[in-house]
């Protein structure tokens, strides 16, 4: 197992750069607000819907199903994933 | 991605797609590219249609087809009136067609042979795969974040992507002799990876990401916060400063944000069960697919947590991934 011990030189410096950058760094993350800031970021209720469909993610896989239950395929194809990406 | 709320979270077409179809999403940087069978058939498939890819170009869209490569349909609309029927249009030829097309095991797909590994992409043999959700953000006056407020269709909604972590990847994160209040750097590559390919604004298209000149400051820690029976409790703790410019107050394009995280290590399983972590700060600028941006700079967040890992969906690699090697290099 691989264990990096805090490199002294590394963090100190980083925030120095902060200081030195003529920018205030952002302010830190209070433990208490960290549950309501990640229900906020991630996916409602509701949102997302088109993730429901049961998609597949290989076009091979699809075909060998498709073959298996006699249906036609939809295929989903854009530049950058449909189901991640963006 | 406002177009896929429109037509696939439409009830109507779920509904008849679900009924009639297998469904597939596949990224055409890839699948135009892949020299493969699986490319091979893509390609014979899409040269069929409006989109033949001539001189590289993309051919992104919605197809119909059968299982032996007859395309029965093409367009790339986002109205659902017009999806829908061209869906049930779709599926009115696939019933005109012989039952050798249709019948259920009528047709016998083979393996697809070795994938072409330049082009194609699986998460690495135990490793992580964690769900990445970015969203804009509106902050009151007492700090507290909401969800935030564009003029961009559907760019107040969470977008999503998957960053990877190698099995050497985590087990840097867990101390062998773990000591509570013993604090760890994460390794430049994992930390660095996170930075540049995972806070990023995805949240109206495929975002630019950051080279390694532009991450002027930042580094991820951990401190063992808990060691018990049950297993070992890490908090994580950053900054990052990402810039287009070298003085970040005139830098058209970046993120200053703050990191917060949980980590849970079962030393039973051997597994990480718990991977909770947001980045929060104001971000500003855009790429040259991301435009419509909210002026200034304005909070974005960004958040990671455990996949389950068992749905197709999960596998979808990172974006960043097509450059497979400086993914996984992200300090060099």
């Amino acid at each position: 197992m691989m264990l990096t011990r805090v490199n002294a030189a590394f963090m100190p410096c980083l925030l120095l750069l902060y200081a030195g950058s003529g920018l205030a760094a952002a302010e830190p993350i209070a433990a208490e607000k960290f549950a309501a800031i990640l229900a906020v970021i991630k996916p409602h209720d509701g949102e997302g819907k088109w993730a429901d469909l049961p998609w597949l993610s290989s076009l091979w896989e699809a075909r060998r199903q498709a073959a298996v239950e006699g249906k036609p395929i939809v295929l989903w194809e854009m530049d950058g994933h449909p189901l991640g990406c963006t | 991605m406002v177009g896929r709320e429109l037509t696939f979270g439409d009830k109507h077409i779920q509904r008849f797609l679900k009924d009639n179809f297998i469904l597939v999403a596949a990224d055409d940087w890839y699948q135009r590219r892949r020299r493969d069978a699986e490319g091979e058939f893509f390609r014979k498939v899409a040269n069929q249609g409006p989109r033949k890819g001539i001189g590289g170009a993309t051919r992104q869209g919605i197809y119909v087809l059968t299982a032996s490569g007859i395309l029965l349909g093409y367009k790339n609309n986002q109205d659902p009136a017009i999806m829908y029927d061209y869906f049930r249009k779709a599926h009115q030829a696939w019933r005109s067609l012989p039952d050798s097309e249709r019948e259920p095991n009528a047709l016998k797909v083979g393996d697809s042979g070795k994938p072409d590994r330049a082009y194609h992409r699986a998460p690495p043999d135990g490793g992580l795969i964690v769900n990445v959700y970015t969203r804009i953000l509106d902050r009151d006056a007492d700090g507290t974040c909401r969800v935030g407020t564009c003029r961009f269709p559907g760019g107040q909604r969470a977008s999503q992507d998957h960053l990877w972590l190698t099995k050497e990847d985590w087990q840097s994160l867990i101390p062998a002799t773990p000591r509570q209040g013993e604090t760890l750097t994460i390794p430049e590559r994992l930390a660095l990876r996170i930075a540049r390919f995972h806070l990023v604004d995805n949240t109206r298209g495929e975002p630019p990401f950051w080279s390694r000149g532009q991450v002027r400051s930042g580094g991820l820690k951990i401190t063992v916060t808990k060691v018990a029976k049950d297993g070992i409790r890490l908090r994580v703790d950053g900054a990052f400063l990402l810039a287009d410019g070298q003085d970040a107050d005139r830098a058209r394009r970046g993120y200053d944000a703050r990191l917060l995280g949980h980590i849970h290590y079962d030393p039973a399983k051997k597994a990480i069960t718990r991977f909770d972590m947001i980045a929060l700060g104001d971000h500003w600028g855009e790429g040259p697919f991301t435009g419509g941006a909210r002026p200034g700079r304005s909070p974005l967040g960004v958040a990671f947590e455990l996949a389950a890992g068992n749905r197709p969906a999960d596998r979808v690699p990172p974006q960043a991934a097509r450059d497979w090697g400086e993914y996984l290099a992200a300090e060099r």
